[in-house]
């Protein structure tokens, strides 16, 4: 058996590669990748060399939100057999700082990533060797494809947890893409009963209001302050909470302006590194400003939202391609044309 | 009772008048205080000087004042828990108790708010002010007047280490050294904060803090906010969990977020130019989370509670004493900082 991945070089010259399957620790599993998607952060990588403050060395491997089916287990592998399904938790943390050992892995200032700082392969790959506790079986009504869904369903979910979205919160979501319409199943299935999301494409807005936005506005030119006054009229009160998913410096002053005093704005959005924001606006408003980094241990919560029928996250994924063509799946993704949401790439 | 209810009234910026207004009569639920000492805030001078605050603007005359303690000298019918001759600390915001805010325990966001000199409400710097009772705290004995009136900043200190969840163990850092970050250091430490760093632009003023308990002290330009960041890590051993901004300046806000460990609190207390630019993505990707505050809500009791069991000692904040009479000199005084002022109390007495 031989390992078959793209591996990133450069800005925009990512090579299709053979290296040998690596050898299983015991606490690890070998899987024989299915469904890989596409990610924000995995276009910034490739296609301007960088994703907010890091800048990864080359070669580095690719994607990170994946399923697959194990073929082996190392020895102390007690969870997982030869032929389950699993949604793949990308990352390393160390397990012994001060984060991990709190509960805060996802702050591990040491943690390795697939498509992070990387020199091993990422998902996008024939065969992937991961730590199995990191590694969670998809029961019989979750399909592989909604297995690959689970890591930016679980940004979603973490994101409204750091937001304390709750039973009758109102939520305005900025921004319609992927990453805005996980936030809304989450924030839906949290409860929340008044959520608007907003965007610059009125095709997106279409999406989220079929899975389940109570308003959509469109964006045009208005100012920051002028559309946070219309936030509040459409919903009828001001948000508790904005879920701001786009990382534009425009969109995260309207957060600030549409929150209700003593609310939340989260960053789940990355942009640009600085921007310039209304701070003593939040500040005597006591309106929080909060990013979001990754997940906590959240993929049984994602796996049984989509088991239990608690959230429909099919309508997210619209395009598919073979392995081979990997590369036209990341021109399909930059350029957001054809109505694209989640391009999954299949590699079985 | 004499008929001298001499007030600060500030007309416009700049036109600070003495004069004599009506004594009030007080309601039901009030108490008519004698004013005895009030201390002289930064945005105090901010009205004086420029005639405004972000969206408060001075347009009638108003008496200046809010950081207040006094002596009870007439009790409204329905007032059980205080009697003249009470000397009283007075929580200078009184919210409508009726909306969504008041009625979820955050009175301190109520848009109807009465306010001691905030435009257009008239403050306390003045003989005698009638205010509702149930936001006048009963000094003990020991607690003097002056102490009393120091209740308002100490408030402020208290609501910023409360939403900064400053704990035992806590590692802090503290931008600025004035008054509010003075109150935020005695405040962190006696919440258990066992290491405190304060930075300032001014040496004299580190030099207070060291002495009111600050373990570093780290004298900042407007440098290079990473660069200072690092040097923080190195004195306090580690990145500090927590920082309290107390200048509200753009680089010390930057420095803030470079300096504070991931999954940590930035608190802002100091408020500066309506808008900074900021590392948002360095706070966002390492959540590192930004929390402003706005005065206080439900901490004059445990300030008081603080000084009168002798956990802080407030007395060496105030530097500076004026009467009524002198108010101007009072006020000059606190814009300049002249003679390395702290807090300047005015005597109403």
């Amino acid at each position: 058996m031989e390992n078959e991945y793209p591996t990133l070089h450069g800005i925009g010259n990512m090579k299709m590669e053979k290296h040998p399957i690596p050898a299983l620790g015991p606490h690890d599993v070998l899987l024989k990748m299915s469904k890989v998607g596409i990610c924000g952060s995995d276009l910034a990588l490739v296609y301007k060399g960088r994703q907010g403050d890091f800048v990864p060395p080359f070669p580095m491997g690719l994607c990170h939100e994946a399923s697959g089916v194990v073929v082996q287990c190392g020895p102390k592998v007690k969870h997982l057999e030869v032929g389950d399904k699993v949604a793949v938790e990308p990352g390393g943390p160390c397990r012994v700082c001060s984060f991990c050992k709190s509960g805060k892995y996802n702050n591990c200032p040491d943690a390795c990533f697939h498509a992070g700082p990387s020199p091993i392969p990422g998902c996008l790959a024939r065969y992937f060797k991961h730590t199995a506790d990191l590694c969670f079986k998809l029961p019989d009504n979750v399909s592989l494809e909604e297995g690959a869904i689970i890591e930016p369903l679980s940004v979603g979910i973490h994101a409204c947890r750091r937001a304390n979205v709750t039973l009758g919160s109102s939520v305005l979501i900025c921004g319609a893409g992927p990453v805005g319409l996980v936030c809304l199943l989450s924030a839906k299935a949290m409860g929340a009963t008044n959520i608007l999301v907003t965007d610059i494409r009125q095709n997106r807005l279409q999406t989220a209001k079929k899975m389940g936005a109570n308003d959509t506005l469109l964006v045009k030119t208005e100012t920051p302050e002028d559309l946070a006054k219309k936030v509040a009229e459409v919903i009828g009160c001001q948000p508790e909470i904005t879920l701001e998913c786009s990382g534009a410096e425009s969109s995260i002053r309207t957060g600030i302006f549409a929150t209700r005093s003593s609310g939340t704005v989260v960053l789940v959005g990355i942009g640009n590194p600085e921007v310039k924001l209304p701070i003593v606006n939040a500040a005597v408003r006591e309106v929080d400003i909060k990013g979001v980094y990754r997940y906590i241990d959240y993929y049984p919560i994602a796996i049984d939202m989509i088991a239990k029928g608690l959230v429909d996250v099919k309508p997210l994924i619209t395009h598919t391609f073979a392995f081979e063509d990997y590369k036209k799946a990341f021109e399909l993704c930059k350029t957001a044309e054809d109505g694209v949401i989640k391009c999954m790439i299949s590699c079985d | 009772m004499s008929s001298d209810n001499l007030s600060a009234v500030l007309y416009a910026k700049n036109d600070l008048r003495l004069e004599n207004r009506p004594i009030p009569e007080p309601g039901p639920n009030e108490v008519l205080l004698r004013m005895a000492q009030v201390g002289i805030c930064g945005s105090d001078v901010s009205y004086l000087t420029k005639g405004f605050i972000g969206d408060f603007v001075v347009k009638a005359p108003m008496v200046l004042g809010h950081e207040a303690a006094g002596v009870v000298a007439k009790c409204g019918a329905n007032v059980k828990h205080l009697k003249p001759g009470d000397r009283v600390a007075i929580e200078p915001g009184i919210p409508c108790r009726m909306c969504d805010f008041c009625k979820g325990g955050k009175y301190n966001l109520c848009p109807d708010v009465f306010f001691c000199a905030t435009p257009p409400d008239h403050g306390n710097l003045c003989r005698y002010y009638k205010h509702a009772a149930d936001f006048c705290y009963k000094l003990p004995d020991h607690v003097s007047l002056e102490e009393g009136a120091i209740l308002e900043p100490l408030s402020v200190g208290v609501h910023a280490c409360r939403r900064a969840g400053v704990t035992l163990g806590s590692k802090v850092l503290i931008c600025g050294a004035g008054p509010i970050g003075l109150v935020n250091l005695l405040t962190a430490k006696a919440m258990g904060a066992t290491s405190v760093c304060i930075t300032d632009i001014a040496e004299n003023r580190l030099q207070v803090a060291k002495e009111m308990g600050a373990d570093h002290t780290l004298l900042v330009s407007t440098g290079d906010a990473e660069a200072l960041a690092k040097e923080i890590k190195e004195l306090l051993g580690d990145m500090p969990d927590i920082t309290i901004e107390c200048s509200g300046a753009e680089p010390s806000i930057r420095l803030g977020i470079f300096a504070t460990k991931s999954g940590g609190m930035m608190v802002l207390v100091g408020l500066g130019p309506p808008e900074v630019k900021i590392p948002i993505v360095n706070a966002a990707v390492r959540e590192v989370d930004i929390r402003g505050i706005f005065r206080y809500a439900n901490c004059y009791p445990l300030a008081l509670d603080m000084i009168a069991s002798g956990k802080v000692n407030v007395k060496p904040l105030i530097t500076h004493r004026f009467k009524l009479e002198e108010s101007a000199k009072a006020f000059e005084t606190a814009r300049t900082g002249a003679g390395g002022a702290i807090k300047v109390m005015i005597s109403c007495e």
